[in-house]
C-alpha cells in the first residue's frame, strides 16, 4: 500500500495543475495576497498553513474565482489551470466552479434530501442522461466520500439532519459529484470532532488520486498527516513552499520556523 | 380622590417601599451587600412589588366589580310603578347613572340643596345631560341613594387599596434580610408578568369568538342556518317593513374571494420578484434607497387607495378594456378592487420576503455557487426552497389583509352582491355588507343586524382556515438549514 503511494506521488509530482504568477487580491483598501507565486501538482494533497488573517484562504478561493463573488474584492496577476487563464475574460467562472469544487469550513448542505444534495450539481450541468445514470453517480459520489454504507438507507431523508462529519462527507460527495478536477478545501475539519476528522482525512488522502487537492487547515498535526506539499502564509505573504516532510522538519525560512514550533501564530 | 391621583399614590408607595426594604436589607448585613443573598436592587424591587402589585390588583377587581354590584342594589329598591310605560329598569338605571353624575358636577358647584325638582331638571339640562324619561320623584331618590352609596363605596375602596398596599410593604420590608431570597422571588414576579401578558393575548381572542359565536347562534335562531350558507342571493329588506330578507353568504364569499384572488395574483409575483431583486442583485446603495419607497406604500391609508380606485383606476379600466370588450360599463369592477389591493399588498410580501430571504445563510450560496451553479439557479434551487416556509408566511399574510380589507371594495368594487364570473362587473364582499348591516339605525334583534356576526365568524373560520392550511403546507414542504 505505502510503496504505491510512493510511487504515484512521484507521478503527481511531475505535472503541474495550477500554476499561480504574481498574485494580488486586495479586499477594498486592504492588501490581503501579496505577490504569490505558486506550482500546485496534480494528484497531490497540498496544504496551506499559517495563522488566521494570513490570506490563505483568500488564496484558496481566487482558485475557483469565489471572490468574484464579493463585490470589494479585486484580483490582480495570473491563476492558471492546465496552462489556462482562469481569469480570462472567454473564462465563465460557472464553468470554472464545476471544474474545481469547494468544501467549506462549516459543513453546509442544502436543506434537501441527501439525494438532492449529491445530484445537485450533475443536474445543473446535465452530467446525467437518465435516471438511472443520475442513481449511479450519486452511489459513485456517496462510495467515494465513504458516506454510502451509512446514507444508502435513507437518502430521502433531509442532509441535515446527519451529524456534522456526516454532513461535510456530505458536501464532499456533492463536490465530486461533478467531476472536478480540482478540489478546494477551506479547514473542512475544524467543526469536527476528532473520529470525523480522521474519516474526512482518510478521504482526503483517496481522493488524492482522482484529484489535484487543496487544503487549507489550521493545524499542522494535519498539515503534516494529509499533505505532500505545504505552502505557510504569513501576512498576505507566501514564505516558503515545498515538501510537506521538508517543511516540517527542516524549514528555511525562520518565520516558518517560528510559525511550526509555536513562537508565532 | 381620582383615579390617576391613586395610581400616583401607590406609586410613590411603591418607591417609598423600595427605598426602605432596600435599606433595610443593607442595614441587616452592616452595610456589606456582599454579604446579601441577592444585589440591594432586588430586596428594592420586592419592596416596590409587594407595596403596588396587590394593591393595584385589588384596585381593578373593585373598580369592575363595583359598579355591578351598586346597580343590582339600587335597582332591587326602584319602585316597579315608578318605571315609565315602555321603558324596562335597564333604561332606568342609565337615566339614574346620569342623573348622578350631572348631580356631582352641579353639587361640586355648591348649588343643589333645597331646590325643586323642576329647578334641577333645569340645572340638570343645562349641564348638558340628555335624559330618557323625566325627573320622577323616585328617580332622584334613585340617584341620590346611588350618588351616597357609591361615594363611600369609594372611600372604603380607598381605605382597602392602601391598607393592602402598606401591608404589603411592610411585610416586604420585615422580610428584607440578608438571608432572603429576594432575586428569586421578584424573577418569579416578573415570570408571572410574562404569563399574565401572553395570556391576555389568547384570552383577548377567546373572547371575540365566544361574543362572535353567541350573537351568531342568536342569529340561527331567527334565521335558518340552511338558506344562510346555501342561498345565492343577497337581499335584506329592512326590519319594520317586514321580513323577508334573502340572507345568502355565497355572493359575499364570491365577492371575497374573487377580490382577494386577483389581488394575490398582481402581488405575490410582483412582491416576490422584488424581494428577490432587492436582496440578491441590487447594490447595497439603491437597496437602502429602493426598500423604504416600497414601504412608504404600506403606509398609505387604505382610504386612499380607494380613491385611487374610484377616480383613477375604475375608470381607466372602463374605457379601456371593459366598454371596448362589451364586458360591462360599470367603473367599480371586481377587475378595479382586486388590482389596487394587489398594489396595496406588493410591499407586505415583498418587505417580509426580503426578510426572510436575506436569513439565509450565506453558506448556501457559496455552497451552491461553488457547485457551478448560476446566481439565478441558486436563488430558484436553494434560496427560495429555504426561504419558502417564510414566504407562505408573506402571502398568507397578504391574503389574509385582502380578505378583510374594506375600504377599497367599497370605492373600487361597489356594494351589490353579485354572483357573477365576469371580473369587470361590481361585486361586493363580505366585510363590505358587515359594516352596511351595522350602519345607521340598527336593532340588534333583528336577524338582517345579527347576519353580520354570522358573516364576521364565516370569515374568521375561513381565514383560520387558511392559517391551518398554510401550517401544513409548510411543514410537509419546508427544508429546514437549521
Amino acid at each position: 500500500m505505502n510503496d504505491m503511494r510512493l510511487t504515484e506521488r512521484a507521478v503527481g509530482t511531475q505535472t503541474t495543475k495550477i500554476t499561480a504568477r504574481a498574485v494580488q487580491v486586495f479586499y477594498g483598501d486592504n492588501h490581503a495576497i501579496k505577490d504569490v507565486d505558486v506550482d500546485i501538482a496534480d494528484k497531490t494533497v497540498t496544504a496551506f498553513i499559517g495563522p488566521s488573517g494570513c490570506g490563505k484562504s483568500t488564496f484558496l478561493r481566487c482558485i475557483n474565482r469565489m471572490n468574484d463573488t464579493i463585490s470589494v474584492a479585486r484580483v490582480e496577476g495570473d491563476i492558471l489551470i492546465d496552462g489556462e487563464d482562469i481569469y480570462d475574460k472567454r473564462v465563465d467562472p460557472v464553468q470554472l466552479r464545476a471544474k474545481v469544487g469547494m468544501v467549506f469550513q462549516k459543513p453546509n448542505p442544502f436543506p434537501k434530501s441527501i439525494y438532492d444534495n449529491v445530484a445537485y450539481g450533475p443536474r445543473i450541468h446535465g452530467l446525467a442522461r437518465d435516471k438511472a445514470d443520475l442513481d449511479e453517480i450519486v452511489e459513485r459520489s456517496l462510495r467515494r466520500a465513504a458516506l454510502w454504507d451509512e446514507a444508502k438507507d435513507r437518502l430521502g431523508e433531509p442532509g441535515t439532519g446527519l451529524s456534522g462529519g456526516q454532513q461535510q462527507r456530505l458536501c464532499i460527495a456533492r463536490a465530486v459529484a461533478t467531476s472536478p478536477e480540482v478540489l478546494l478545501m477551506d479547514e473542512p475539519c475544524s467543526a469536527l470532532d476528532p473520529i470525523a476528522t480522521a474519516q474526512v482525512e482518510e478521504l482526503i488522502d483517496e481522493l488524492r488520486q482522482n484529484y489535484s487537492v487543496v487544503i487549507v487547515t489550521h493545524s499542522m498535526q494535519q498539515a503534516a498527516r494529509v499533505s505532500q506539499r505545504t505552502a505557510f502564509f504569513h501576512l498576505g505573504n507566501l514564505v516558503e513552499y515545498g515538501e510537506t516532510g521538508k517543511i516540517f522538519t527542516s524549514p528555511e525560512d525562520p518565520r516558518t520556523e517560528s510559525y511550526i514550533s509555536g513562537r508565532i501564530g | 380622590m381620582s383615579l390617576p391621583m391613586i395610581l400616583l399614590a401607590l406609586a410613590v408607595l411603591g418607591t417609598v417601599s423600595f427605598i426602605l426594604s432596600r435599606k433595610r436589607a443593607i442595614a441587616s448585613v452592616g452595610g456589606d451587600a456582599r454579604r446579601l443573598h441577592s444585589l440591594p436592587t432586588y430586596y428594592g424591587m420586592h419592596g416596590l412589588l409587594m407595596a403596588m402589585i396587590p394593591a393595584a390588583g385589588l384596585l381593578v377587581a373593585w373598580l369592575v366589580i363595583q359598579p355591578l354590584m351598586l346597580e343590582r342594589s339600587i335597582a332591587a329598591d326602584f319602585p316597579e310603578s315608578a318605571i315609565p310605560e315602555g321603558s324596562t329598569i335597564g333604561l332606568v338605571m342609565s337615566d339614574v347613572r346620569r342623573v348622578a353624575d350631572a348631580l356631582d358636577r352641579v353639587a361640586d358647584q355648591g348649588a343643589l340643596a333645597g331646590r325643586s325638582l323642576e329647578e334641577l331638571e333645569a340645572v340638570i339640562a343645562d349641564g348638558g345631560t340628555a335624559m330618557g324619561a323625566d325627573l320622577s320623584d323616585a328617580l332622584l331618590t334613585a340617584a341620590n341613594d346611588y350618588r351616597a352609596a357609591r361615594g363611600s363605596l369609594n372611600m372604603i375602596m380607598l381605605v382597602a387599596v392602601f391598607a393592602v398596599g402598606l401591608i404589603g410593604a411592610a411585610w416586604a420590608w420585615k422580610r428584607s434580610e440578608g438571608e432572603f431570597r429576594a432575586r428569586n422571588v421578584v424573577e418569579t414576579g416578573v415570570l408571572i408578568l410574562l404569563v399574565a401578558a401572553a395570556s391576555i393575548a389568547i384570552l383577548t381572542t377567546l373572547g371575540i369568538v365566544l361574543s362572535m359565536l353567541f350573537e351568531t347562534m342568536n342569529f340561527f335562531q331567527q334565521y335558518d342556518w340552511k338558506r344562510f350558507f346555501l342561498s345565492a342571493t343577497w337581499d335584506p329588506s329592512f326590519s319594520g317593513r317586514g321580513g323577508g330578507s334573502e340572507l345568502g353568504i355565497i355572493p359575499l364569499l364570491w365577492g371575497t374571494l374573487y377580490i382577494s384572488l386577483i389581488a394575490l395574483i398582481v402581488s405575490v409575483p410582483i412582491g416576490l420578484f422584488a424581494a428577490i431583486y432587492l436582496s440578491e442583485y441590487a447594490g447595497k446603495k439603491f437597496r437602502s434607497i429602493a426598500k423604504p419607497l416600497i414601504e412608504i406604500l404600506a403606509g398609505i391609508p387604505t382610504i386612499v387607495y380607494g380613491l385611487f380606485a374610484l377616480i383613477t383606476v375604475g375608470p381607466m379600466l372602463r374605457d379601456a378594456i371593459a366598454s371596448p370588450l362589451g364586458l360591462g360599463s360599470s367603473a367599480s369592477s371586481v377587475m378595479t378592487a382586486g388590482l389596487v389591493m394587489g398594489i396595496m399588498l406588493i410591499p407586505f410580501v415583498s418587505s417580509l420576503s426580503d426578510d426572510i430571504i436575506n436569513a439565509v445563510p450565506q453558506a448556501m450560496r457559496d455552497g451552491s455557487l461553488g457547485l457551478g451553479a448560476t446566481q439565478s439557479e441558486t436563488i430558484k434551487q436553494v434560496i427560495i426552497p429555504a426561504a419558502l416556509p417564510g414566504i407562505v408566511g408573506a402571502v398568507l399574510l397578504a391574503a389574509s389583509r385582502a380578505i378583510g380589507e374594506t375600504m377599497i371594495v367599497v370605492l373600487g368594487a361597489g356594494a351589490a352582491a353579485k354572483l357573477d364570473l365576469n371580473p369587470f362587473e361590481a361585486m361586493t364582499t363580505v366585510t363590505v355588507k358587515i359594516v352596511s348591516q351595522l350602519t345607521g339605525d340598527t336593532d340588534f334583534a333583528s336577524p338582517e343586524t345579527l347576519v353580520a356576526f354570522a358573516l364576521g365568524l364565516t370569515l374568521f373560520v375561513i381565514t383560520l382556515g387558511l392559517n391551518v392550511l398554510a401550517l401544513y403546507i409548510v411543514r410537509k414542504y419546508r427544508e429546514q438549514y437549521e
